[in-house]
């Protein structure tokens, strides 16, 4: 059995998340996202490998979206209003909310201001969206008979997921992008520990590290705490969704920490709608924010008022938030216009700004500086800037940490950089010893799965399988191989009860594990055991020799002769238990005796007629499991009449 | 209906046929039925028990049983048959297995029976065996309640940990647990397989499982590391740390929270270990080890590097408890190493800003106790967070970072300046921290003694009076820096402390609130005292060339002897000094205290105008002097006399006035002419008299005032002899040798240092031995020895009591005088008043008349009654020589015998002694009886 796994988009690069995976025959697409890089046809995936046919919604068993941002749900609209699909689609109740926000947003830039030809309209978002079905975070849905998914938090944007899916006995897990630290608003990725044949992980940061998170608060606070206290302005341009309401709740719990009266205002628009959603999303958020929730709401901001226009030059201290967040236009740009050439003033940046932004211009420039906007229109600034290194995406310890949890029996990287990525893939082969790939675009990859094939048992084993039947071993650290030598335990503890099955396999039955006994006693047999024996001579210094008259050794003299041996094999094999048992010794399953037997089957070398008296024949006996023990003491015994 | 429900529940109890569910109900409702008579009760447990050992009652044991223990629970006192009942089925041979427990639950362990079935291993062993994961989970959740061999129990826990049921694993861990707690395992390669067994449960996919294997492996682990060598043991710790580091990485929180405890736990971790807990990068230290244990399901090496960035991970947790738990870690093991502390400050100053208050409390608490252990360095760049918890708005944060700060070691002036702008601000935000502030501020006062000094230096403006004369203590920041200013002295730093001693003075306005803040560390009086020590060193403040190092020996001794001197304190390193004093105490003190302070302040002071003394300036000096009296005046306007201390300063000030005065004139004019000699003369008379005055009548002074008050004398005599042309030149060498002779025993008896001033006079008055005349050839000296002369704090010690008399003649006026007859004797009835006489004390009534010589007449104090503190009676006192004339008045008073006075008065039945006047003469009018 195999999983294929067919990467349309987000293969070595980050864009356009698209993922196909089969599992035994089910096929699962993870995400339809377009690449905002591109205007041209790899703007979506090439959603034709899919099917030659073009025929989708019978192709592909379910769509599973895992959160709202464009580069993992652009396409969605697309492919199934233009392309057809018409099948199940996916993605957790925030997702559904959110995410035809952020289509239409997005077409209307798309067809407003670039106005490029639209790729899909107003009504294909809302025909799209009535086809998908919500889910909670656990909830195992059964999307047909075989195929189960499962939602996971994932802590990245609002409504974010890891999904699980899992077909018969393969299972994977589809990270999309993920958090592993927890931020104001959201908590941190959140899994049970699965039993996975693989895990398809983003792979932003393979290879940063990033430092506390309160580091990076600490500096924000600091700036701003600065700028308010010596009666400057702050603006904070961001983007609607996630960033703004963190950085609000951390604003606003140190203004009420530290009483501070400085106003905060919201930009009218998509935050203030934003925050709505996430005043009625609440459980999607952190568990701070959940736990405050009996008291009051989170993003119900104390300190918080909405802005007009008139405030913006109003004298006296304060902190803005305003769209968008790259000061591209608008209502950011508006007040930064305005504020940028006072110096007390602040502004702050988010940590990414595409270039031509005047919040690019900002990054690399060197304050005080002037920013053209256009033919006419030139600004001075001289206000301070911040620039702001909040990211919603793990790192590259977050990705070993997740990994490490998960312990799949394969990784798959998507949604990064290929040289970082290679660096990620020796990482996770070395360190964990899991098989890891990263597949470029339209590539296809298949993975080996385990299969398990169903048994029926018989009532006399299942009753054996109840009871506890635990066997400890002491291992012989001189049997383990070197690298497990140090740390393998010398005891180690067995429980026997499901190992002692016997799989039968009938024609046209389908296979049954029995019980040893049931086992022989269906077939009619008895038990055997496979046994080795061994006679040899051994000539033994007689002392009292001029009285030996018998040519066989007393009984008494045999009896002493067997004890000396006995408390040389004692002495020479200190691990085991040596019974001295009269006529025998036994050691394990060995068993030494003299061998009166002049015709012993077992007897190897010429055997005289005449004998020498003092020589003595020992016959052995063992099972196959102590054949060297069996040929130490052989050895052992034929040596004693070199000792004495 | 009891009775008919008893009858119907017996008939089908004793009937062979399965315990229907509702004659089941039906006996379940006589049982909870709080009315059921106890005869019901009685016959319904006899046909439980006797269905329950029926043989042949079968499969329903389960239903009797449950049946039984309602009745247990509800009718304890039945409990003992009920156990007995249960006891007894336990032992039959037809019991099925699986009601064991069940019938096991009814028994008290605490009660053993003589075969007590919790003591048989057997039992238990069958029991364990059981198919019925129900039953198995049953025992090992009532491990505790078994005495079987630990041996047996620890191999049936181990054995279980391999059970497919999570939940039975679960269990068995926790057996393990609770067994690690009670014995002692000497076999290593056992503790061994427990401890991986365990570990290798970390990987478990049940969180529970994981939950009790973090527990299990933390506490074997221990057991591990007890049994090996102290070689091994340290890499032992460390493979244990390392493992246990794995689990802060779990989704689940409450696994984390267990990690986080364990790894508190752990006493010995290598640096390089900790040091990469806070590391997200691989240290160059960490690299290539590894160690025993687990790091996923395959791997069997643990790399040191599995412990990267553990503690951030752990603070920058969603959840609080987490975040609580790294913390509480951290506290542990910061101690282990200042380099990880060092680092640990860093992310800890950063939790400051937790959204949680338990979070941030935590932190400080860890902060505190890494001060403690002297591992905290704060830098400045932690100095926003820090003293931003000063102004937190939670009363218990604000608390908690002061007790961080107060063992603080802060590096830079700039450092320690905004650690007091911090705590001044909390202060004046939330002004109920009061108290504790001061604490704070005191407590590091002391350890930054060179900082203190210059800040108060640069403050020093604003804590002077302002131009209207008027301290403005009131104002918080004042207050907090005084504060800041009296924890210099006792710096435990050699510093210099040169902190103008006035501040002291001030301090001592603040009193009540000081105290309340430095309730931990000295009590009011102990505070007073204290401030007014320090208050004394006015050298400090005059004469900067005085080195520093001498003055800061000095002070500390002192101030370490009058620590000693209080012997309700004990003086430990910390120099937390505490006597417990009772509010009532203090508000009684108050009152007193605030004239107290008052005239600390003055005495202070008047210090200060000396140097305007020896200037001459004596108008400014002399409106000072009486601008201070009438503010001293005002402590006293409810009583006539001005006692105590008051009144002593009073004095003082009018001593000091005519001092200066003297002073003035003596140098204003070395060719004295005669006029001015006179003036100067009456001038050192009245200063002479004033001062013996105030050597007499107040008790209590202490050997210092005595001997400041005796220096004064000798600088009046001084003055007087270096005039050189005075009347009385022997008298006055005499007076000057006896006041010596007094300084030197006074200097004797408790080792005081004495000024320069008093030593040139003695060794002057050594090289002239008893030569009558010597002191004429040396007037040179005598003169010069003036310039040595500089007047010194005075420090009221204690409570002073001032010898006071009141005499009064009864009706006695002009108008109204009393009858005599002359040439005959009269008897004159006065109404004495003493005050603070004690009855050894010589006292006389003096009765002149006219300018002639006196009559004395010797009050025997004990014939009367009262106390030292106030005595008052009538006395018959009689005139003898009584003028002829017809009216004549008298003056009366009452005088104390000068005992220290050597000079005799050569009066018949007179007193022997010098004698000073208690009261004002009090005039007596007689007049012939009108016929």
């Amino acid at each position: 059995m195999v999983i294929e796994c067919l990467v349309l988009g987000a293969g070595q690069e980050v864009g356009k998340s698209c993922v196909v995976v089969t599992i035994n025959g089910k096929r699962i697409m993870f995400d339809c996202g377009m690449h905002m890089g591109y205007l041209d046809h790899r703007r979506y995936p090439d959603f034709s490998l899919i099917s030659k046919s073009h025929d989708f919604t019978r192709s592909l068993s379910c769509i599973i979206i895992t959160h709202f941002h464009l580069d993992h749900i652009g396409a969605l609209p697309y492919f199934t209003q233009v392309c057809g699909y018409n099948g199940p689609i996916y993605m957790t109740y925030p997702t559904k909310a959110l995410a035809p926000l952020m289509l239409e947003d997005y077409r209307k830039v798309m067809v407003d201001r670039r106005g490029e030809e639209e790729q899909f309209s107003s009504e294909h978002i809302v025909e799209c969206m009535k086809k998908v079905t919500a889910v909670d975070l656990k909830q195992t849905i059964q999307v047909d008979e075989d195929l189960q998914i499962r939602a996971y938090y994932a802590g990245h944007v609002l409504g974010a997921a890891m999904f699980y899916a899992k077909v018969g006995d393969a299972a994977i897990v589809y990270t999309g992008d993920y958090n592993m630290t927890p931020d104001r608003h959201l908590g941190a990725a959140q899994i049970d520990r699965l039993q996975l044949d693989l895990v398809i992980t983003e792979s932003t940061y393979a290879t940063t590290y990033r430092d506390s998170k309160y580091v990076r608060e600490r500096e924000f606070l600091k700036a701003v705490h600065k700028c308010v206290a010596s009666g400057g302005k702050v603006l904070i341009p961001t983007f609607a969704l996630g960033r703004a309401q963190e950085l609000c709740m951390l604003l606003d719990d140190y203004w009420e920490r530290m009483n501070l009266k400085v106003p905060i205002y919201f930009s009218a628009g998509l935050t203030i709608q934003a925050n709505m959603y996430y005043k009625v999303l609440i459980n999607w958020t952190s568990q701070k924010v959940k736990d405050t929730y009996a008291t009051r709401n989170a993003f119900d901001f104390k300190n918080v008022l909405s802005f007009d226009r008139s405030l913006i030059n109003a004298p006296g201290a304060c902190v803005l938030f305003a769209t968008p967040g790259m000061i591209s236009g608008g209502f950011s740009l508006e007040v930064f216009k305005q504020w940028a050439p006072c110096e007390k003033n602040l502004v702050t940046l988010p940590g990414y700004c595409v270039a031509g932004t005047v919040g690019h211009k900002l990054m690399s420039a060197k304050i005080p500086t002037q920013i053209r906007l256009d033919e006419d229109v030139q600004i001075n600034v001289r206000c301070q800037i911040h620039q702001l290194s909040f990211s919603p995406h793990t790192d590259a310890k977050g990705i070993m940490d997740l990994v490490k949890f998960l312990s799949p029996k394969h990784v798959i990287l998507v949604h990064g950089e290929k040289p970082k990525m290679v660096t990620l893939k020796e990482k996770i082969q070395s360190e964990l010893g899991i098989q890891c790939y990263l597949p470029a675009n339209s590539e296809s990859l298949c993975i080996p799965t385990t299969h398990h094939i169903k048994a029926g048992a018989s009532d006399a084993f299942v009753r054996s399988c109840l009871s506890p039947n635990f066997k400890f071993l002491k291992t012989n650290s001189a049997e383990l191989d070197d690298s497990h030598k140090r740390t393998m335990p010398l005891l180690q503890v067995y429980d026997d009860r499901v190992s002692e099955g016997i799989l039968t396999l009938q024609k046209n039955q389908s296979p049954k594990v029995v019980n040893q006994n049931e086992f022989m006693e269906a077939l009619g047999v008895e038990k055997h055991e496979v046994k080795l024996a061994h006679c040899f001579r051994v000539y033994i210094p007689d002392s009292e020799s001029g009285d030996a008259s018998d040519c066989l050794p007393s009984t008494s003299r045999k009896g002493s002769l067997l004890h000396l041996i006995s408390e040389k094999l004692c002495r020479e094999l200190p691990d085991f238990d040596v019974q001295d048992c009269q006529e025998h010794i036994q050691i394990q399953s060995v068993v030494v005796s003299f061998c009166s037997n002049e015709k012993c089957p077992h007897r190897t070398g010429v055997s005289l007629q005449s004998v020498d008296k003092k020589e003595v024949h020992f016959c052995c006996s063992w099972s196959v499991a102590d054949d060297a023990l069996a040929w130490r003491i052989v050895a052992s015994i034929k040596n004693l009449e070199l000792d004495t | 209906m009891e009775h008919r429900l008893l009858s119907v529940t017996h008939s089908t109890l004793r009937e062979d046929n399965n315990l229907s569910p509702k004659s089941a109900a039906a006996v379940l409702s006589l049982i909870t039925n709080p009315f059921t008579s106890d005869s019901t009760l009685s016959s319904l447990l006899e046909a439980l028990v006797l269905r329950l050992h029926n043989p042949n009652s079968n499969s329903d044991h389960q239903k009797v049983l449950s049946l039984l223990s309602a009745l247990s629970h509800h009718h304890p006192r039945l409990g003992h048959r009920i156990a007995a009942a249960a006891h007894a089925f336990i032992l039959l041979p037809s019991t099925p297995t699986p009601s064991l427990p069940h019938a096991l639950s009814l028994l008290d362990p605490a009660h053993p029976f003589q075969t007590d079935p919790f003591s048989d291993e057997s039992l238990f062993l069958s029991l364990c065996f059981w198919q019925c994961v129900k039953t198995r989970r049953w025992i090992l959740r009532n491990l505790s309640k078994f005495r079987v061999r630990p041996s047996v129990l620890i191999t049936v826990l181990l054995g279980f940990t391999k059970d497919p049921y999570p939940y039975i694993r679960e269990a068995a861990l926790d057996g393990l647990v609770m067994l690690s707690n009670g014995i002692v395992v000497e076999d290593p390669s056992l503790v061994e397989g427990c401890y991986f067994r365990a570990v290798e449960l970390l990987f478990d996919a049940e969180k529970s499982v994981r939950l009790s294997a973090v527990r299990a492996v933390s506490e074997w682990g221990h057991l591990l590391l007890a049994l090996k060598g102290d070689k091994t043991q340290r890499e032992w710790s460390d493979a244990l740390f390392v493992q246990l580091c794995l689990m802060i990485r779990d989704t689940d929180a409450e696994i984390r929270v267990a990690a986080f405890n364990a790894l508190g736990k752990i006493r010995t971790v290598s640096e390089d270990i900790l040091l990469q807990t806070l590391s997200k990068k691989t240290l160059a230290a960490t690299k290539e080890k590894k160690y025993p244990g687990q790091y996923t399901a395959k791997l069997f090496n643990i790399p040191a590097t599995a412990a990267a960035f553990t503690f951030v991970h752990g603070l920058e947790d969603e959840f609080y408890q987490v975040r609580r738990s790294a913390c509480h870690a951290l506290q542990m093991l910061t101690v282990l190493s200042a380099e990880f502390s060092g680092g640990a400050v860093h992310v800890l100053m950063d939790i400051l800003n937790d959204d949680s208050m338990v979070v941030r409390f935590q932190a400080l608490e860890t902060l505190h106790h890494m001060a403690m252990h002297d591992h905290l360095k704060v830098e400045e760049s932690h100095l926003h967070m820090f003293f931003g918890t000063l102004l937190d708005n939670n009363g218990l944060i604000r608390s908690a970072a002061r007790k961080a700060l107060q063992f603080t070691k802060l590096q830079k002036l700039a450092m320690f300046r905004s650690c007091v702008n911090g705590l001044i601000k909390n202060l004046e935000l939330y002004p109920q921290d009061e108290a504790e502030i001061f604490n704070v501020l005191y407590k590091i006062g002391r350890t930054h003694g060179k900082f203190v000094t210059s800040i108060i230096h640069e403050v020093s403006q604003e804590l002077e009076p302002s131009f209207d004369g008027k301290l403005s203590f009131d104002k918080k920041r004042t207050a907090a820096l005084l504060v800041l200013a009296i924890s210099a002295p006792v710096s435990l730093e050699r510093s210099i402390c040169s902190i103008p001693p006035r501040i002291y003075s001030y301090a001592v306005t603040l009193l009540g609130r000081l105290s309340s803040g430095l309730v931990h560390v000295m009590d009011q009086n102990t505070l007073l005292a204290y401030l007014s020590h320090c208050s004394k060193f006015t050298v400090a403040s005059t004469s900067e060339n005085f080195e520093g190092e001498l003055l800061n020996f000095d002070l500390k001794n002192s101030f370490t002897h009058l620590w000693k001197k209080s012997d309700a304190f004990s003086f430990p390193e910390s120099m937390e000094l505490k006597k417990v004093t009772t509010p009532v105490h203090g508000y009684l003190l108050n009152s007193h205290i605030k004239a107290t302070s008052c005239v600390e302040i003055v005495l202070w002071k008047v210090v200060e105008l000396w140097p305007l003394i020896k200037l001459r300036c004596m108008n400014d000096v002399v409106q000072t002097l009486r601008s201070w009296k009438e503010e001293l005046r005002n402590f006293s306007c409810n009583s006539r006399h001005p006692a105590g201390v008051l009144g002593f300063a009073l004095r003082y000030l009018h001593v000091i006035k005519l001092l200066g005065k003297a002073w003035a004139c003596y140098f204003s004019q070395r060719n004295l002419q005669f006029t001015e000699m006179g003036v100067l003369e009456a001038l050192l008379h009245k200063m002479e008299s004033r001062l013996k005055e105030m050597l007499c009548r107040h008790a209590g002074l202490s050997r210092g005032e005595k001997l400041h008050i005796l220096e004064l004398m000798l600088v009046a005599y001084t003055l007087r002899l270096s005039c050189g042309v005075t009347s009385y030149f022997e008298d006055y060498i005499n007076k000057l040798k006896n006041v010596l002779c007094l300084v030197e025993y006074l200097q004797k008896e408790g080792l005081v240092e004495l000024s320069h001033f008093v030593n040139e006079l003695q060794n002057i008055s050594c090289e002239i031995g008893h030569s009558e005349d010597g002191f004429i050839y040396k007037l040179d000296r005598l003169q010069k020895s003036l310039n040595l002369f500089s007047l010194k704090h005075i420090v009221l010690s204690g409570e002073l009591k001032y010898l006071d008399a009141e005499v009064d003649v009864c009706d006695n006026e002009f108008q109204n005088p009393l009858p005599f007859i002359p040439g005959l004797p009269v008897g004159i009835p006065f109404d004495i008043t003493l005050y603070n006489i004690s009855s050894e004390t010589r006292l006389w009534i003096t009765t002149t008349l006219g300018e002639k010589s006196a009559q004395f007449v010797f009050l025997d104090l004990s014939e009367f009654g009262g106390s030292n503190e106030m005595r008052r009676f009538t006395f018959l006192s009689p005139f003898f020589r009584t003028p002829l004339a017809k009216r004549f008045s008298l003056k009366v008073s009452i005088a104390m015998e000068c005992l220290s006075e050597d000079q005799h008065f050569k009066h018949c039945n007179g007193p022997k002694h010098e004698l000073i006047h208690l009261c004002k003469g009090k005039e007596v009018h007689l007049s012939m009886p009108v016929k």
